[in-house]
């Protein structure tokens, strides 16, 4: 090495004392070891103690049973393959009533799981066809084929009673 | 390893464990699905008190003299 970069080595480790000096103390303090242990345990403590709220809600909602029963239509008013649009389990829920082409009767909430565009049957293809950027859900279970959509839609759970179907209960998440 | 390395490192597992649980939890809850936000409440508060016994574990290992 020449005397030259000797020199200019000199020059920076004096610079890097300097640095050294400059230090700043409560960055030492504060950001090592053990304080990165005790903030990650805080972390996990507040993100556990998190969960509980949903717990509790969860079981709040529970004890008001929304269970509702509720007629939709006759048998004979609806053709096979025909849909009927109604509403559970509250006014403000729409829902679609299907009678498929072997004969069953399935029901949905029609809000699409993408951006909550109303949903319709589609007799030909037998789908379920959200017009709005073309999502189609199977009329069987509810289950997304194509398209934005990535969630189920609500399956509503029927009874049938007299020559009368009836809404009896909604699962969200399904299949 | 030593008790107070694996107490170490524990704590950050149980970290992960209770984000995963956190994330079931809500789900759960938009889904309407009891048992999995119960499981996932179950799951949290049981690695919440493992983590803080490790943490104690960690401590007094750390600052004994
Ligand atoms: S709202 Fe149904 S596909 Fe976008």
């Amino acid at each position: 090495m020449s005397d030259d970069k000797k020199q200019t080595h000199h020059e920076d480790d004096k610079d890097m004392i300097k640095l050294i000096d400059n230090l700043n103390r409560k960055d030492d303090v504060h950001l090592n070891r053990r304080a990165f242990l005790k903030a990650s345990f805080g972390a996990t403590v507040a993100i556990g103690l998190a969960t509980t709220p949903f717990g509790i809600f969860t079981f709040l909602r529970d004890e008001n049973g929304e269970v509702k029963r509720v007629e939709v239509t006759d048998i004979d008013d609806l053709a096979i393959g025909e849909s009927r649009n109604f509403n559970y389990p509250t006014k403000n829920e729409p829902a679609i009533l299907v009678r498929t082409p072997d004969d069953k009767f399935v029901a949905y909430n029609n809000k699409c799981t993408h951006l909550q565009c109303p949903v319709f049957y589609e007799h030909k293809e037998n789908v379920l066809l959200c017009p709005c950027h073309k999502g189609y859900f199977n009329v069987d279970s509810g289950q997304p084929m194509a398209g934005p959509p990535q969630r189920e839609l609500p399956k509503i759970l029927l009874e049938i009673k007299d020559g009368k179907v009836y809404a009896v209960g909604r699962e969200i998440r399904h299949g | 390893m030593d008790k107070k390395r694996a107490a170490f490192f524990s704590i950050f597992l149980f970290l992960a464990v209770n984000v995963f649980a956190l994330s079931n939890a809500i789900e759960g809850y938009y889904g309407h699905e009891d048992g999995r936000v119960y499981g996932a409440v179950t799951v949290a508060l049981i690695s919440t008190l493992l983590a803080t016994v490790a943490f104690f574990i960690w401590k007094k290992a750390e600052y004994k003299k």
